[in-house]
This record gives structure tokens, C-alpha cells and sequence, in this order.
């Protein structure tokens, strides 16, 4: 009687959330959509002792927290660092990374005074850090100072932080700006440096990473005048390679510690392609319908959700769907959170707390929390599109996961061609390691800069290296221009100048726009946006959400850095028009491709907001356009190029329009494979297609077809030389090197595109091999799809 | 070296984008650029973010080059002293001092330094210190100025000589930014900073608490010109010290640096008779009051 009284009970009582149950009923009811599903088992925490020689006060600051034993990698850490080798720790999310660096350096700090210098890539994770520092400070009583060194930071307090502070927490542009320029005020501080920390170093890739390594020789010259050697602590994501990477940044060897001691439940990771809506033109239903989908069922299941969104748009389009479904009852606190950057921090702080405490259902986010934000356990993990790299994808994934219970992650794909390789390749996303991170330190401007800023620090002598890099000749070109005056041995600063200001590590210009709210004859700021963004998102006219809320634009001041918004009820949201067009500005080296050729060479690239769309909510129809006028974008990089010449052609095709969609196709079908062949980020891999003589490029119309443009954006037609061109070129200024190994390989690259395009099961061509096409061009002979094979056949050595 | 400088020449665009350029800054190609092949000066600059100077650089003024003053006393190193009498010695009252007691006039010591630019960190220097303090019957100029980078371990070691540990440091503004730039240069020089713990008197703050708002601006040249009734000839304005400076290690050119020692000169010489208005035209009660 009791037992079926219980039996009762439970019946009635609602299941326990279970991730189990949710990816079963996904498997089962959606199985054509899961083009690949696999578990990554569970892992058993592997544990260390405390080390005996910790400081007695600290140990006990540990136990307070309720830490009595360590994982093996937190141990493995200790024992490195105590040797005295630069130490890089590799581990995922959540897996205590941050106590492998407290430890030395805390103990250290309570022992000897040593001091320590933490780097984050973001002001958030340091604050964090700092609190998660005082907290352990609080517990054990340890006198140990630690305190944020950032922009914010209060002019009265940087003295005493100088002078007192044990761990100072700052981020790599506060180092380059604000602490070498003016050592001497941080004598004391590097004359008792024993630690750098330097935590995320997965984020210090391309242009920044290149910036740092050289920030961090500039660092090198001044503990050598402090006569100290900092022993260097790493952190890092998930990356290919961790060892190589910290010691490209360093300049030193580096010990590598990459297996995790932490347990881990099991982590199922389904990959998920939208149903085809339209089987003949290969178009798929959205990815952003398939994450609402999904995000209702994980939040029904009483699971926490993660969602990432591919952009800050699309945050506020998916945060809005899901609060229609979930936040409708306004007098209850909200289940549905956005975060993105741009929100203010204390938005974001407020969200994190509240994820942390449970109190969140669904989180929709950017790939702000890719980094280390705190944000507790979850149980689902949605990406709305491919990150853009095998790491990325690791890392949004490890946002999910408790110790217990397993989680789930998807990967739903969007219609982009990169997307749809990895989700048709199943066995490639598993087995393929995650992307090595690239510096280019020694790119000469790069160096330049950062000669120049380290001439400013301390002036350099004959003999001097700067990291590997003899630096004479740069020296002489800063004397040429009276910024160094050479006398002796020695090259001393003359210059009125602090060169620190005009060098920006992250290379965006100019600082950020602030969005200004004038309704209700109010003016507060309610959001910022970076400035590489401002043009794609605070047009006026442009409907800029921020937490679902819809402002609009009615005034950007471009040079005050203002967007000046009101609160509106409407029931669309805008999307801006941008294009491209390009300009070889000269060309490194050049081989034969084909009956074409293919090049290697700098190029000037110049992006331009024309107007924007206006997009009904749930319809998604496009319910009208708007003019936009804003400065251009401009980036000088590298790229490389394919070309063939008129003769072929007009051998080959029917006609120059067939040929010019023939190359808008290979053009897309060559960026993927590239994309993927690089493991690039897809946004640091930009494709376009324009003459060869740069007078104009090509975009597609509504109707699919290629279009000449000229440069002003007008319709054009080609120069007498009839010579269309596919361009890749890297997305940073200067390039940070994706096209050089790309030149190299360029036959394979368009042997790798052909078979893309061949073994795509469509018929006349889809966004997977060579973009979108149009029912009209289904039943015609020539197939873009077969226009696309053409161009590769014409361009291929064999 | 040229092989990079062709480099850099060509990647000097890049740096372009990096500010918002207007679109006139749109690069050629560069066989177009070749062909109107500037000065390589010129592009050096522009690729170093040095604006090209507007004026030029020189200036040719139509005086003679001045000779060096003063005599060489460690090598790239100057020292100049004057003297100039003066009749009553009377204890000073230093303004704004804690207690009111009068010091001896012997314990003042009135520099300032000239600088090569107002950037701050560890970048900027002093190439000149002018200080005055009375000696016996006389007020006693004395200057150091560097004709090389390589002297300024010895000026700054001449300059801790003339301090004593009651030496009462006075300035204008000095304590916000002589001072400390000294510190930085102090230390660079792995040398004890001799100012750290001495008493320090900035006019600065009693002469604004007393003229603000009474002319266009409390700079000295303005206080000079209308408390003391100084009226200076043919003077370099501190802005230009820099570029004097530059020119004469350039270049070799004395005249605007000589020019900048004299402004030096009378600086620290009007500090003196500035402390002496300040003590006579103001009440000790005034000082103490919180600005």
C-alpha cells in the first residue's frame, strides 16, 4: 500500500529535468534533420594533494572555500611553476583554471611580497578575477592586494596601486598605454615582479596576438632594467597548438600542461542542418527557426539554454522570439536574458549573476561569453551557424555541462557553404583538431610601432635585440624622421610625441560610438557600440535593439561618435546592405593556373554601407529599403587572386554574363574550401569578385545574376579587357597571413573545389557549392552550377 | 635597410586605415605611386604618423649663430652663473606654509627646467635647469643645459649638488610637473632622486587663489607682465624650447637654444621676485585658508 501510495506521488510529481530525455525526443522526431550525432564520454576527476610547502595561511584560505585536494592539472601547474618554467595551462571551461596560476602567485605574494602582473583580453574578466582574488584574500585573512588596473581606474587610486598593489589586474592595451610608457612609476612594482599571467591566449590571434607578443618584448626590456625574469603562467582554450602558440607570444620555452583533471558528464553534440524547404534550388529552412525551435523545447524541459547567435541582430531577433513565448507575464522576472557587448557592464554583470544563480532559463548571447565569464552550469548548448572554426565550436560547447549529468550541444547550420560542409561531413568536425593560432609579430608595421614606443621606454643601445629582431634598420627609419636621435651607441628619444596613444592592439579605429537616448526629451546612454560596427548597425533610420527593445536611429553624428535613438513600436527590424569592391595594389609573386593565372599580392579593399532592409518580424518579407550615406570602411591586406584571360573565356562560355556567374560560383565554392583548409574564422577569410583592372566588381542582383558595378556603386560594364577575378584575401589590415599558405597551395585548392561542386547533390547549384540560385535557372542548360565547373576546369592544372 | 624601407613604404598605407581616413586619403596603385615618386622624407613621415611640418623646420632667422655660453664642466654638459645684486636680505615668509614662520632667504632655491615636450613618461626629458637663490648680497642665477643626450647623468648630478636637506624647493607648477618629470629621469639614471624629500613651494596655486580671473590666464609670462612689470625682449616662448632643442642637436644650430637659456634665466630670476610679491602682498592667514 505505502509503495504504491509512493508510486502514486511520483506519477503526479513533474520529472526531473534530464538532458537525456530531451536528446532522445530530438533523435527521434527530427532524425532527417541530424546529419550526425556523437557523445563524448565522461570523464572522472583525477585529483593531487595539496602541495606540502604551501603557505600555512593559504591552505587555510582553501579550505575555507572548500577546496581541500586539487585536479592533477592544478597540481602538474604547481609543481612547473615552482621549477621556474614558463608555464602554459590548457584546459576546458570550468575546469579550475584559475586556481593554477592563484596558488603561486598568492602563496609568493604572502611569503616574499612578490608581485604579479595578470592579463585579461577583457576589463569584465579581470574584474572577476579580482573579485574571486578578494574573495579568497576575505577567507584566509592573507593581506594579499590585489586590484583592477584598467581605463576606469580612478587617477587618485593608481598611485597607491603602484606602490601597493601585490596582483595587479589589467588587460594588454592598459600594459601597452598606460604602465611601460611610465615605468619609472612602476619601479617598484618590476623591481619585485615574479609572475605574469597571462589567461585566455587563445583570444590573442591574428593582428592583436601579433601586438601583444611585441607588447610583451617591450615588457621584457624592462624587467631587464629592473633586473627581474618574470616567470610567465598561460591559460588558454582549446586550441592546436598551445605550447607553440605561448612561446610564439613569450619568446621563450614554454612547459605545456594539457591534460584536464577535472571530471566532466557526458557531452552528446548533435549536428543539425535545417529541413529543405525547396528541394530544387537546395534552400533550407533557417537556422534561426530551427535554434527558436529547439531553445522552446530545452526551456519546456526545464533545461538551462545557451543560445549563440552569429551576430549582436540576431541576439535581439532570437531574445524577442523566445520572450514571446516565455516572458509574456510581465509581472514575473524574466526567464529570457540577452548579452552581448555593447550592453553597459553593469547589464552584463547583473546577467551573469543571475545565470550563476539559476535564475535564467535561456541565455541568448554573442560570442562575448566565449571567453571565461562565470556564468555556472548549463544544460544545452544551441549555435545558431558555424563559428567559424573547430575551436570556436569546442569552446561555445563547453559553456554546457555539469559534473553529474550529461549535456547536450548543437551545431545548427545556416545556409552558408562553410556551414553546410561541416554539418554534411560529420566524421571531418569530429576527427579534425581544433585551428592552431596564428602571430605575425614580426610584420613591419607592427614592429614599427612598437620599436617606436620601446624607443620612447628606454632608449635602445647597439647591440640590443628586440625579441629576435635586430632593430637598427627601424631605428634608422625613426631617426630619419627625428623621432630617434642616434649619438654613439645609443638611440635616444627626441621626439614630442607619447607613441603609445597611436597605436591601438585591437587595430579598431577611433574608440567607440555611444548610443544616446533621446525619448521623453531624456539623454542617456543605453549602449556602445565598436566602431567596425557602427556602420552596419547605427545608420539612421536603423533600428537598433537593445535587450528586444526596438530604438531607432534618427541621428549619427559619425564624427562625435553619437547615435542618437528613440523608443519606437515597430513591427520590423533593419538590416544593412553592404558591399565591396577591391584594388590590387601590387603583386608578390604570380604562377600559372590553368589557362589563367593565379597571384599573390596587397590589396586595398574598401566596404560600403548603401542602404538597408527593412524585415517584418516572423514573415521575415522585405517590407521596404533605406538610403544610407556613411563614410567607407577601408583595410590594406593581403590577398590572393585568380584570373583568365579574355580568350578562354569567350572560348568556353556562351556568353559573358554566364562566364561572370560562372565566377561569382567558383568564387564561393573556392572560399570554402580555403575557409576550411586554414580552419579561418569565416569573417577572417573574405571572398569578392571584380575586374581585373580593380575599375569594377561584381555583385549579384535580385534575380542572382552577376552585375558589373563601378566603384561608386553604379552599374557598370566590364573594361574593354573582359578579365573577371576571384579574390580571397585575409580581413585584417596588413594580413596576418592566411593568404601566403593558401598561394601556395592554390592548385589544390581549386582541384578541392571542383570536387565540392561535383559531389554536391543538387542539380543546377545551391548555397552549399555555389550559392543561392533561382528557380529560373533550374531547368536552363547551363546550370550555374555547371558555369561554376567550367571557370575551376578552365583554372585547373592537372 | 633599403629592402625595408621599400617594405615599410609599401605597407605604410595599411597604417592609414587604422583612422578613419577621409576618402581623399584613398591610395593609388602603386605603379601610379611610383611614378610620382615623392620624397622619401616625406612618406617616411606620413607612414610614422608624423605630421609633415607645417612650418619649416628650420627658420632660418637672420641672426648669427650665438656661441655656446658658459663652459663645459663633463662632456656634453654647459654651466652658466650669474650674479645680480640686491639690497635687503630679510627672512621670507614662503607662501601657503604650514606655519607662518619666516626662513632664512638662503634656504629658497627657485628652479625650472625646459623640456623636450609636454608628452610626459619616461620619453620626455629635461635638457636645461635654471635655478636662483641668494647668495650673500646677490641673487645667483645658475643654469645647466646638455649640448649631448649623453650629459644628462652629470647635470642631473650637478643639480643634486646645489640641493641641500633644507633647501625649500620653489616653482611654478613644479610640483605637478618639473618635479615628477625629474623623478623619472632620476631613476632612469639609476640615480637617487635629490627633490623626493625636500619641501617644495609652487607658486602656481597661491598666485591663482589671489589673481584668478584677473587676467587672461596665470601663466608667468602673464603674472610677470602685469604684478612685476617685466617686459621681455625678444623672448622664445617656452612652447618652442622643444624644437630649439631638436634644431641644435640636428643640426648643430645654438641661436634658439641660447635664446631658450635666456628664457630659462629670466624664468627662475622672475620666481625670486615672485616669492618676494607673494610674501609681501598676501597674509600668512591667506595661505592657510583651503583654495
Amino acid at each position: 500500500m505505502p509503495s504504491d501510495l509512493a508510486r502514486l506521488i511520483a506519477d503526479k510529481l513533474p520529472a526531473p529535468p534530464d538532458p537525456a530525455r530531451l536528446l532522445a525526443r530530438l533523435a527521434q522526431r527530427y532524425a532527417d534533420r541530424i546529419t550526425g550525432q556523437f557523445t563524448v564520454p565522461a570523464r572522472p576527476g583525477r585529483y593531487a594533494e595539496l602541495p606540502t610547502e604551501l603557505s600555512p595561511p593559504l591552505r587555510e584560505a582553501l579550505r575555507l572555500r572548500g577546496i581541500s585536494r586539487l585536479y592533477s592539472h592544478q597540481a602538474e601547474a604547481w609543481d612547473a611553476v615552482q621549477r621556474g618554467q614558463h608555464t602554459v595551462v590548457v584546459t576546458p571551461t570550468a575546469s579550475g583554471k584559475s586556481l593554477c596560476y592563484t596558488l603561486p602567485v598568492v602563496d609568493a605574494a604572502i611569503r616574499s611580497r612578490a608581485k604579479a602582473l595578470y592579463l585579461f583580453p577583457t576589463k569584465a574578466l579581470a574584474q572577476d578575477q579580482v573579485a574571486e582574488l578578494l574573495e579568497l584574500n576575505r577567507a584566509g585573512n592573507l593581506g594579499v592586494r590585489a586590484y583592477t588596473f584598467d581605463g576606469d581606474t580612478p587617477g587618485d587610486a593608481r598611485q597607491a596601486i603602484r606602490l601597493h598593489g601585490d596582483i595587479v589586474v589589467s588587460n594588454p592595451d592598459m600594459l601597452h598605454q598606460g604602465m611601460l610608457p611610465h615605468h619609472t612609476k612602476w619601479a617598484q612594482f618590476f623591481e619585485n615582479l615574479r609572475y605574469v599571467v597571462i589567461d585566455e591566449i587563445h583570444s590573442y590571434r591574428g593582428v592583436f596576438g601579433s601586438h601583444l607578443a611585441n607588447v610583451l618584448r617591450r615588457l621584457a626590456r624592462i624587467c631587464a632594467f629592473y633586473g627581474v625574469e618574470p616567470t610567465f603562467i598561460l591559460c588558454s582554450a582549446t586550441i592546436g597548438n598551445p605550447q607553440e602558440h605561448a612561446e610564439n607570444l613569450i619568446g621563450r620555452s614554454v612547459h605545456a600542461i594539457t591534460d584536464s583533471g577535472a571530471p566532466c558528464g557526458e557531452k552528446h553534440v548533435l549536428l543539425w542542418n535545417p529541413p529543405v524547404v525547396n528541394p530544387d534550388l537546395g534552400l533550407r529552412a533557417s537556422a534561426r527557426s530551427q535554434v527558436t525551435r529547439i531553445a522552446r523545447a530545452a526551456i519546456r524541459a526545464k533545461l538551462k539554454a545557451l543560445v549563440f547567435a552569429p551576430s549582436r541582430l540576431m541576439v535581439e531577433v532570437l531574445t524577442k522570439y523566445l520572450k514571446d513565448v516565455f516572458d509574456h507575464d510581465p509581472r514575473k522576472p524574466a526567464r529570457i536574458h540577452a548579452y552581448r557587448g555593447g550592453y553597459l557592464p553593469t547589464e552584463r554583470r547583473r546577467t551573469e549573476q543571475l545565470m550563476r544563480a539559476g535564475q535564467i532559463d535561456g541565455l541568448v548571447s554573442t560570442s562575448a561569453l566565449e571567453l571565461g565569464v562565470d556564468i555556472g552550469a548549463l544544460d544545452v548548448v544551441l549555435l545558431q551557424g558555424y563559428p567559424g572554426s573547430i575551436a570556436a565550436t569546442w569552446q561555445r560547447f563547453g559553456r554546457a555541462g555539469r559534473r553529474q549529468q550529461g549535456s547536450i550541444g548543437v551545431l545548427v547550420a545556416s545556409s552558408q557553404p562553410l556551414d553546410q560542409y561541416i554539418v554534411r561531413h560529420p566524421e571531418f568536425f569530429r576527427a579534425a583538431p581544433p585551428e592552431q593560432a596564428r602571430i605575425a609579430p614580426d610584420q613591419p608595421l607592427i614592429l614599427l610601432d612598437h620599436i617606436r614606443c620601446a624607443a620612447f621606454e628606454l632608449p635602445f643601445v647597439d647591440g640590443d635585440g628586440f625579441g629576435p629582431v635586430a632593430p637598427e634598420a627601424y631605428l634608422q627609419v625613426l631617426a630619419e624622421s627625428d623621432v630617434v636621435h642616434r649619438e654613439g651607441s645609443r638611440w635616444e628619444w627626441i621626439a614630442d610625441a607619447y607613441p603609445a596613444n597611436a597605436v591601438n592592439l585591437r587595430s579598431v579605429a577611433d574608440g567607440n560610438f555611444v548610443v544616446v537616448d533621446r525619448s521623453d526629451g531624456r539623454q542617456s546612454i543605453i549602449a556602445e557600440v565598436d566602431f567596425s560596427s557602427a556602420a552596419l548597425t547605427l545608420y539612421e533610420g536603423a533600428i537598433h535593439m537593445v535587450q528586444s527593445v526596438p530604438y531607432q536611429v534618427e541621428k549619427l553624428d559619425w564624427d562625435g561618435r553619437k547615435a542618437y535613438v528613440t523608443r519606437t513600436h515597430v513591427d520590423y527590424y533593419t538590416d544593412a546592405i553592404d558591399y565591396t569592391r577591391l584594388k590590387v595594389l601590387e603583386r608578390f609573386d604570380g604562377v600559372r593556373a590553368g589557362q589563367g593565372n593565379a597571384y599573390l599580392g596587397e590589396v586595398h579593399v574598401v566596404r560600403r554601407v548603401a542602404g538597408y532592409k527593412k524585415i517584418r518580424y516572423y514573415t521575415h518579407e522585405n517590407i521596404g529599403y533605406g538610403p544610407v550615406t556613411l563614410p567607407d570602411q577601408e583595410l590594406h591586406t593581403t590577398a590572393l587572386w585568380w584570373q583568365l584571360p579574355q580568350e578562354a573565356l569567350d572560348e568556353a562560355f556562351a556568353s559573358r554574363q554566364d562566364a561572370l556567374d560562372g565566377f561569382l560560383g567558383a568564387a564561393t565554392a573556392l572560399h570554402t574550401v580555403a575557409s576550411v583548409r586554414v580552419m579561418a574564422e569565416s569573417r577572417d577569410l573574405m571572398k569578392s569578385v571584380g575586374s581585373g583592372d580593380a575599375s569594377a566588381f561584381v555583385e549579384r542582383d535580385q534575380r542572382g545574376r552577376g552585375q558589373w558595378r563601378a566603384s561608386d556603386g553604379a552599374a557598370a560594364t566590364d573594361a574593354e579587357r573582359f578579365t573577371p577575378t576571384v579574390y580571397l584575401y585575409d580581413n585584417y589590415p596588413g594580413g596576418v597571413g592566411l593568404s601566403d599558405p593558401l598561394f601556395r597551395v592554390e592548385a589544390e585548392l581549386v582541384r578541392e573545389a571542383r570536387e565540392l561542386i561535383a559531389g554536391c547533390a543538387c542539380r543546377a547549384g545551391c548555397p552549399a557549392c555555389v550559392g543561392p540560385v533561382l528557380a529560373v535557372d533550374e531547368d536552363a542548360a547551363a546550370t550555374p552550377k555547371s558555369q561554376a565547373e567550367r571557370v575551376l576546369a578552365l583554372l585547373h592544372t592537372v | 635597410m633599403s629592402g625595408l624601407v621599400e617594405k615599410l613604404r609599401r605597407l605604410r598605407n595599411q597604417a592609414g586605415v587604422q583612422a578613419p581616413a577621409p576618402a581623399a586619403a584613398v591610395p593609388e596603385p602603386v605603379s601610379d605611386a611610383l611614378a610620382r615618386i615623392g620624397d622619401e622624407r616625406q612618406r617616411l613621415r606620413r607612414l610614422l604618423d608624423l605630421r609633415p611640418s607645417g612650418k619649416p623646420p628650420s627658420r632660418p632667422s637672420a641672426r648669427a649663430p650665438l656661441p655656446l655660453r658658459g663652459e663645459e664642466i663633463a662632456p656634453g654638459l654647459y654651466s652658466v652663473e650669474q650674479r645680480y645684486g640686491v639690497e635687503a636680505l630679510a627672512p621670507l615668509l614662503p607662501p601657503r606654509w604650514p606655519d607662518c614662520t619666516p626662513l632664512a632667504r638662503t634656504r629658497f632655491l627657485c628652479f625650472d627646467t625646459e623640456t623636450t615636450g609636454l608628452a610626459g613618461g619616461s620619453g620626455t626629458r629635461a635638457f636645461m635647469i635654471g635655478a636662483a637663490d641668494w647668495v650673500g648680497h646677490e641673487l645667483r642665477v645658475r643654469q645647466l643645459y646638455l649640448t649631448a643626450m649623453s650629459g644628462e647623468g652629470a647635470m642631473l648630478e650637478a643639480f643634486a649638488r646645489w640641493l641641500q636637506p633644507d633647501t625649500v624647493l620653489v616653482s611654478y607648477n613644479g610640483r605637478s610637473y618639473d618635479a615628477p618629470l625629474l623623478a623619472v629621469r632620476y631613476r632612469l639614471q639609476r640615480l637617487p632622486n635629490p627633490l623626493r624629500d625636500l619641501a617644495h613651494v609652487d607658486l602656481l596655486h597661491p598666485v591663482r587663489r589671489v589673481y584668478r580671473g584677473r587676467w587672461e590666464n596665470c601663466r608667468l609670462a602673464t603674472i610677470e607682465r602685469n604684478v612685476l612689470r617685466i617686459v621681455r625682449d625678444d623672448d622664445l616662448p617656452g612652447s618652442e624650447a622643444p624644437a630649439a632643442w631638436r634644431a641644435f642637436l640636428r643640426d648643430g644650430r645654438s641661436t634658439d637654444l641660447m635664446r631658450v637659456l635666456e628664457h630659462n634665466r629670466q624664468d627662475v630670476a622672475t620666481l625670486a621676485r615672485l616669492l618676494e610679491h607673494m610674501d609681501q602682498n598676501a597674509t600668512p592667514t591667506a595661505w592657510l585658508t583651503s583654495a
